[in-house]
Formats: structure tokens, sequence, C-alpha cells
């Protein structure tokens, strides 16, 4: 296949893809890497001194970044673990011999395809407004005081919306995965005597390990810059009890117009994510061989 | 016309060199036979004659003109692929007529060649159908058809027969061998199937590591195996090969005795020994013979009638003029 | 996996698979519904269902208050804009990676997955800079631009594994058959790689049409999609239970009917083929 000139070709046509990634991904970061070491606010003109490591010193001592931190952990870990164990168990039904198979699969999916700004003021307003939400006709129908979801337990709560998004996509890779399961692998070992929990433990699951990685991967990615439903529920509040580190960077960025602390932030934020993304490519690039 | 010669042709990828240099002459309108174990490189010699891989060194004519840098299309011969490669998205009817069209001929004359094509291969009834709708052995009457269109100086095929049941390739290996009967077209076809090689070859060219082990045919290599592996290679079940001694014994470093060769005689023989295990074809009976001092057991041929049995002993005695003789370099003795 | 499975188990499956389904589904049930309601109604204690005068007035109205229609169309011209640019630039180049792949070709692909893995807020500040210095701010280009690069990765990486299921063989048959590198597109690789194409196409439509980081930040009330617009519900219209369903329903049903047809390339296009 393989001749000499369609070598040449071959560049000519990767280049221009490879070159505009190679400017979006230099030119920002480098001046996001630049600007962190200046002092540098918007709403002070004038010259802006190299300070060194200043701003990471500002942006890492301020209690506000801990609190962050772990309201990103914990946004990132508690979707994850409902939408993995929720997406396993909604896997093995799915799978399973049923009528309506088609419009059942497709109602599950669809929370993926709501935009973030709407998924996220339909909970805010419609189910979780103390007053007139459902939850809280909910409530007064078994007679418990309404509970003021994005206040009394804001992070909570976010978890609990960005799940709803995300548990479809983890159904989705995890069924397709489990349909991959070879079904003779399962009639041996129901040959063997297995039952059926075995069957899931001892063949299912294993089988699914790989798909599971891979939905915890992408996932991670996506989760650590959860923005959005942030903005349009709480704005990060009471406080700063759901502010993550996104939030946090777009707060001292766009919001005090702290340029030097907010890039300080971003550059934090990718080393998080890279951290990530490591594995994730560890993963992806395996695969590619095979 | 369809004479195809290779002189020192070689290939490399990157570093590794999978053809040394080799030349090969290919006669107008044999059946030449590229045999060999699989990763030997004969797929690669196949695809540097049709012009899919560039050589890295030496010469290749097509009826006297020179054709190394000449892209496939321009080399005038038809491929047939072992995976069939037929476009999923064309009716039959259009796959076999595609390098037709490519070549720019009417419509008319191509549905009159096509019709004619599909009549041979008995593809008629299935012309409007994808490639998708049809088995697989329609599939590979399919990838043949687009090769015969082109009535081309030569066809190419690689391991075609490899991708159907065993019944199937009987009759498939019937009807390409009728195919070059009639068309008395040049074919140079792959295997590491010896009994295809066998069975349809004109000429067998042995490959063992991109080299050239012996060119000849079907009876030649069967007869004279230039050496040890040729030996071993051709012929089913194989060659049974003994050092030591008893080559000594003829001048040899090993020697070797078919399993037709060797004779069951009641007393004395060269070998004695156990019978381990014995598969009854019907007309014929192999046995497995454990021999005292050899390594492998020694494989007998006998008539279906024979009757003996596991842990029975024989003698057997290799009839004088049928043994092979090779020295330490595992040539051929005389 | 074709298997007689009891009646009863069938029966205790779909049971509990449908109750599973319509819980997950129900926000958006109610959502489409409530659109349909007045804004009493909307609120009505106990809730009202179905059993409702049906009326259209919130979709009129959101329309008319807001121009509606406007933020529509700047969804579909920043979504379909980026998605189109975006194959223009990597149908070429996945097609020279599946086909004549080099020595390269393996760390080209994973160092531009890399850059999808770039938190966006990493490169908020620059961006918002360069954005308002060069006079992109709140503008349709600016926003295709950005969209175009963010999801340049996944375009490349999806057509890549579709281009890569193409078998080689296919290809030298056609050389074999005459067809010079223009039948070869033509005839052979265009067909082959239509539906390849047509996934990638829907997929990225719809993850430009809900992308909510740059949209958000970049733009204002001129050139902002229905992502941006809808935050502008967050209070306190977002009271208005039947105006924000009205808006919501209209903003997420097309997207809501390509995604059901595009599970499949779902899973291909976030997972880079590492799931099939
Ligand atoms: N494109 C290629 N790049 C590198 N090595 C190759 C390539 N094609 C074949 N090879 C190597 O060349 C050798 C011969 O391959 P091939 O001709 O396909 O063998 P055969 O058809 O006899 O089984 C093998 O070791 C194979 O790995
Ligand atoms: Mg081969």
């Amino acid at each position: 296949m393989a001749t000499q000139h369609s070598r040449a070709a071959a560049r000519f046509m990767i280049a221009p893809s490879v070159i505009l990634l190679l400017a979006w991904m230099l030119i920002p970061l480098g001046m996001t890497l630049w600007f962190s070491f200046l002092r540098y606010n918007l709403l002070m003109p004038g010259a802006n001194p190299f300070v060194g490591f200043e701003n990471y010193a500002y942006f890492l001592s301020d209690p506000t970044f801990i609190t962050s931190l772990i309201n990103t952990l914990l946004l990132v870990g508690g979707v994850l673990i409902i939408t993995v164990v929720g997406g396993i168990g909604l896997a093995v039904l799915l799978d399973q011999p049923m009528w309506g198979t088609g419009i059942v699969r497709i109602m599950v999916i669809s929370p993926f395809f709501v935009m973030p700004t709407v998924s996220a003021l339909v909970w805010k307003n419609m189910f979780m407004n103390p007053v007139n939400g459902l939850f809280a006709y909910v409530a007064e129908v078994l007679g418990v005081p309404a509970f003021d979801f994005l206040t009394q337990a804001p992070l909570a709560s976010i978890i609990g919306i960005v799940s709803w998004q995300w548990l479809p996509f983890a159904t989705l890779i995890l069924l397709t995965a489990m349909q991959s399961l070879d079904s003779e692998q399962l009639e041996a070992a129901e040959m063997d005597g297995a039952s059926a929990l075995s069957r899931f433990w001892y063949i299912k699951l294993p089988h699914l390990a790989r798909a599971i990685t891979v939905v915890v991967l992408i996932q991670t990615i996506f989760l650590l810059s959860i923005f959005a439903e942030i903005l349009v529920t709480t704005n990060g509040g009471p406080g700063v009890a759901s502010t993550n580190l996104t939030y946090l960077v777009y707060a001292e960025s766009l919001l005090r117009f702290d340029v030097g602390t907010g890039s300080a932030g971003g550059v934090v934020a990718i080393i998080l994510a890279n951290i990530v993304a490591i594995f994730l490519m560890r993963m992806i690039g395996k695969n590619l061989d095979a | 016309m369809g004479r195809i010669t290779l002189e020192r042709v070689q290939k490399k990828f990157g570093d590794v060199e999978v053809i040394p240099p080799l030349d090969l002459t290919i006669e107008d309108g044999e059946f030449v036979v590229f045999v060999g174990p699989s990763g030997c490189g004969k797929s690669t010699l196949l695809r540097l004659i049709a012009g899919l891989e560039d050589v890295s060194g030496g010469e290749i004519r097509i009826d006297g003109t020179a054709a190394t840098d000449l892209p496939p299309a321009k080399r005038g011969l038809a491929m047939v692929f072992q995976s069939y490669a037929l476009y999923p998205h064309m009716s039959v009817r259009k796959n076999i007529a595609f390098p037709l069209k490519m070549a720019g001929m009417d419509e008319e004359e191509r549905r009159r060649r096509v019709d004619r094509a599909a009549e041979v291969l008995n593809l008629t009834d299935y012309l409007d159908r994808r490639p998708g709708q049809l088995s697989g052995g329609q599939r590979q009457r399919v990838a043949i058809g687009r090769a015969i269109v082109r009535e081309p100086a030569a066809f190419l095929f690689d391991e075609p027969l490899s991708n159907l049941d065993a019944a199937l390739r009987v009759g498939m290996r019937l009807e390409i061998s009728e195919l070059h009967e009639r068309l008395k077209t040049t074919m140079i076809y792959v295997t590491h199937d010896q009994v295809e090689a066998m069975t349809m070859a004109d000429k067998i060219v042995v490959l063992r590591a991109g080299n050239i082990e012996q060119v000849g045919s079907p009876i030649d290599l069967y007869r004279r195996p230039r050496n040890l592996f040729v030996a071993g290679f051709i012929g089913s079940p194989k060659m049974n090969i003994v050092g030591g001694d008893l080559a000594s014994r003829h001048d040899a470093a090993h020697i070797g005795v078919r399993p037709e060769h060797l004779d069951i005689v009641e007393d004395g023989g060269t070998f004695s020994g156990k019978v381990t295990v014995s598969e009854h074809l019907g007309s014929d009976t192999f046995f497995h013979v454990a021999v005292p001092g050899l390594d492998e057991p020694m494989t007998v041929r006998a008539g279906g009638e024979v009757g003996l049995r596991h842990g029975d002993t024989i003698h057997l005695a290799p009839q004088s003029h049928q043994i092979h003789r090779f020295d330490d370099n595992g040539l051929r003795i005389a | 996996m074709a298997r007689a499975v009891s009646n009863r188990r069938m029966a205790i499956n779909t049971g509990v698979a449908w109750v599973l389904a319509i819980l997950i589904f129900f926000p958006i049930l109610w959502t489409i519904l409530t659109s349909f309601k007045t804004e009493a109604t909307a609120i009505a204690d106990p809730p009202v269902f179905l059993a409702f005068d049906w009326t259209l007035e919130n979709y009129e109205t959101v329309q008319e208050r807001s121009n509606y229609f406007r933020h529509f169309m700047n969804s579909v011209v920043i979504s379909v804009g980026s998605t189109l640019i975006g194959l223009l630039i990597a149908i070429p180049a996945a097609w020279a990676m599946a086909f004549v792949p080099g020595r390269q070709t393996k760390n080209v692909l994973m160092w531009m997955l890399s850059t999808k893995m770039l938190p966006p807020v990493g490169v908020l500040v620059p961006l918002y800079l360069i954005f308002r210095d060069y006079g992109l701010l709140d503008t349709r280009i600016g926003l295709v631009i950005v969209l175009t690069l963010i999801n340049l990765p996944i375009i490349v990486w999806m057509l890549y594994t579709y281009f890569r299921e193409i078998p080689v063989d296919i290809l030298e048959a056609a050389r074999m058959d005459g067809a010079g590198l223009s039948s070869e597109v033509l005839y052979i690789l265009t067909p082959m790689a239509v539906p390849g194409i047509a996934s990638t196409l829907l997929l990225n439509i719809i993850l430009a049409w809900n992308e909510a980081f740059w949209t958000l930040n970049l733009t204002a009330a001129n050139a902002a999609p229905l992502t941006a617009f809808i935050a502008s519900y967050s209070s306190p219209e977002g009271l208005f239970y039947a105006k924000l369903s009205a808006a919501s329903t209209m903003a997420i049903a097309p997207i809501l009917v390509m995604g059901w047809f595009s599970q499949r390339q779902l899973v291909r296009g976030l997972t880079f083929g590492a799931v099939k």
C-alpha cells in the first residue's frame, strides 16, 4: 500500500489538523503560564510586573482553594460512584430480554442529550425548589418539612443533577461492552454449574472491567470541568460550599478580573487533569496497537 | 501473453529483509504455485509482482518490458484477494464491471462481458445482489469474475481458498484448475497448503524465509526434493527423516523415506517398533511406529485391510531405490 | 443470546426496566408537559399530569419576549458550522493516517487526543483576552473557531476509527482494477466512508450544541446560543415554570432526536474506539 509519493501526500493532508491543534495548545497555554507569573488585574491597568510564584502562593494558600479542591474531588467521586454502580445495574438489566427494549433504551439515554444549563435549571426550579418544586410536594404528601436542596445541601444536589446527566453515558458504554461478551462463555459457565450471581461476578464483571475503567477515566476528564451546572444553580454558593476548581478559577479571572491568580489556578487545574489524562491515554494507546 | 521474470528482486521493510534478492521466471500460460509456511514471504512476493509494494531492488519484467516502476493498474495483471476484497456497496454486476469501467469501456461491451463471465462462473442469478448477500463460494466466484473480465496477462491469487470450508475448497480447486485449462492464461497462486500446490501446479516454487528452496514440477519435488526442508514440506504424511548410524550406513548425514515407501515385513527389516497410533482412512491405513533409538515415531502407509493394533510390534523395510540421502547441510546427495 | 425465556421472567424484566426508565426520563417528560400548561397550572398543588388545558402560549411568549429564534439560529450556526469546518480539516488527516500509516501516526493521534484533555479553564484567561482584543467576544465566528478546535480531536479520532475499518485489500483491489486516485476516492472510498462521516457529523453537532463552558463565557446577548440563553432563566424568570419549560423543550428536542439515532456512534466517539 505504502509507496513513496503517498507518504508525502499523507503528511500534507495531516498538516492542517496538526498545525491548528498545535497553535490551539501552545499559544493559550503559553499565555496562561506567562500570566501566572505576573501581577495582572484587569481592573488595575498599568504595568504587570513579574512576581514569580506569588500568584501560586496566593492561590494555593487561600482556604477557598482547599475547599474547592475537596469539592472537586467529592463531585467527581460522588458522580463516578453513582453512575458506575447505577450504570452496571442498568446495563445488566437492559441486557436481559424484555418487551420494548428500544423505547426503554431511548428513555434511559435521553438525559445525556439535555444541555447542561437546561438540566440544571429544570432540576433547580421544577424539582428542588422548596416552595413549588415537585420534591416539595412529595414532602408535603409525606408530611415532612420541605427541604431546600440547593441551600442546605448544595454540593450533594449538584452531584445528583450531574449524575442524572452522566448515568446514561455509563449505562450505554457498559451495555455495549456487555453485549460484546461471547454468549458461549456464559453458556459454558452455566454448564459448569455457575449460578446467575456467580456468572455476573466471575464472568460479566471481569469482562466489563476494561469498559468501567474507560468510563471512569473519560467521565473524570469531563467532571473535573463541570461549570454550567454550578453557574446556574448556586453560583458556587452558599459561600463557597459548591465551588469547584473550575468555578474558582472562573471567579478569580472573570468575576474578580485577577488574571494572574486565575492563570495560576488554571495551571493547577491543568496539572490535576493531566494526572488523570496519563492513565486514560495509556489505555487508549494500548487499544490502538490491537 | 504473460511471461514474468524477476531479476535480483529484493524487498525490505525498514531494516528487515523479507525477500533476499531472487531470480525467477514464469513462462506464459504456466500455473505456478508459491508454497511455504506462513510468514515466509509468499504474499509479499506476489504483491511485488502486482505492484502493490515497491521493490527494494531488482527488476520485474512482464512480457519483456520493464514493469518495475509501473503502477499496479498498468501491469495488466488481475488479482484475487484472500478476503475477496469485493466492493460491499456495489452489486455483483457492478463489482465485476468495475475494472472495465475504469478502462473506459462502453456500457454495451461491459454488459456483454459481465454476462459472459457470470455464465462461466454460474453467477447469472446473482448479478443484482450485494456481496453481503452471497455465500463464501459465491463471493469467491465474483472475485474471480472481476479478474477474468479484464483478460489480464496473468492472474494472481493470494490464498484464495483459505476462507472456505473443506468441501467447498476441493470444489473451487477444481474450478480454478478448469479455468486455467480453458483460458490458458498465466496464473500465480499462493498457498501454504502443499496439497493445493501438488494438485494444481505446473510448477511449484517452495519458499522459506524469502528464499527459493526449490523450483520444479510437483513430481520433481516429490521425487527429488533438493533439501531436507522441501523433503519435509512436500508430501503428506511427511517423509520420515533419520540421522545417525543408520544414515551413515548410506554414506549420508540424514536419510529420508516416505511412508508409502516403507514395506511391512514379517521379520528382519531395517526398523522395528511398536504401533502407537493407527489412522484408518478406509483405503489406506497410517501407522505411527515408535522405533527405539529414534526421536520421532515413523509413519508408514499400508493398505486399508491391514489390521494392526496399538502395541503390536512390526518390522519395516524401506524400498531400496526410494531412499533419499542428504548431507550435513541438509542438501540432497546425488 | 437468542434463547427462550419464560414469560414470567420477561414480564419481571420488562416491569422493572420500564419503571426505572420512566423515572430516569421523567424530568424530560415533565418539562415537555409543563411547557403546554399555563403558569398557574404549572405550579398547581397537587401537580397536574395530563388533565389540563393544553396551550401553546408559552412558546409564543418566549419568542416574543426574547427573540428566541435568534438564539436558536445561533446554536444551529455554531454547532453545524464548527462541525463542517472540523470535518473539512479532519477528513484528509484521518484518511491519511488510516491508509498511509507512518511511524509517527500513533504518536500524532495520541497527541491530538491529549489536547482534548486540557481543562478549558486552564486557557480561559488568555482566550478571553484574545477574544476581547480581536473583537471576537460575543460573535458567532469566534465560537465557531473555538468549538472547531476543541472538537477537532474527537472528529479526527472518530473518522480514523471508521476509516481504519475499510479493508486495505479493497483499495488495493481497486488499484489493480485500474482505478486512479480520483476514481478510487469517488467510487470506492467515499461510498464506503459516508456512514462513518455521517455518524461523526451527527455526534459532533450534538456535542457542539450542548457545549456550555465557552458559550457561557464568550457570549452575551448577541451571539448567545441556546445554552447561554437558557442560563438567563436562572433567576428570576426561572420561576415561570411554563415558559422555562417551553424554552427548554425547544432547546433540547432537536438534539434529543438526533441523539436517539446516534447511540452507537456516541460510544465509539466518546471512548475513542476503546469500547466498541
Ligand atoms: N507491510 C509490512 N511491514 C512490515 N513487515 C511486513 C509487512 N508485510 C509483511 N511483513 C513481514 O514480512 C514477512 C512475510 O510476510 P508475508 O509475505 O505476508 O508472508 P506469507 O504470505 O508467506 O504468510 C512476515 O514476517 C511479515 O511480518
Ligand atoms: Mg500471506
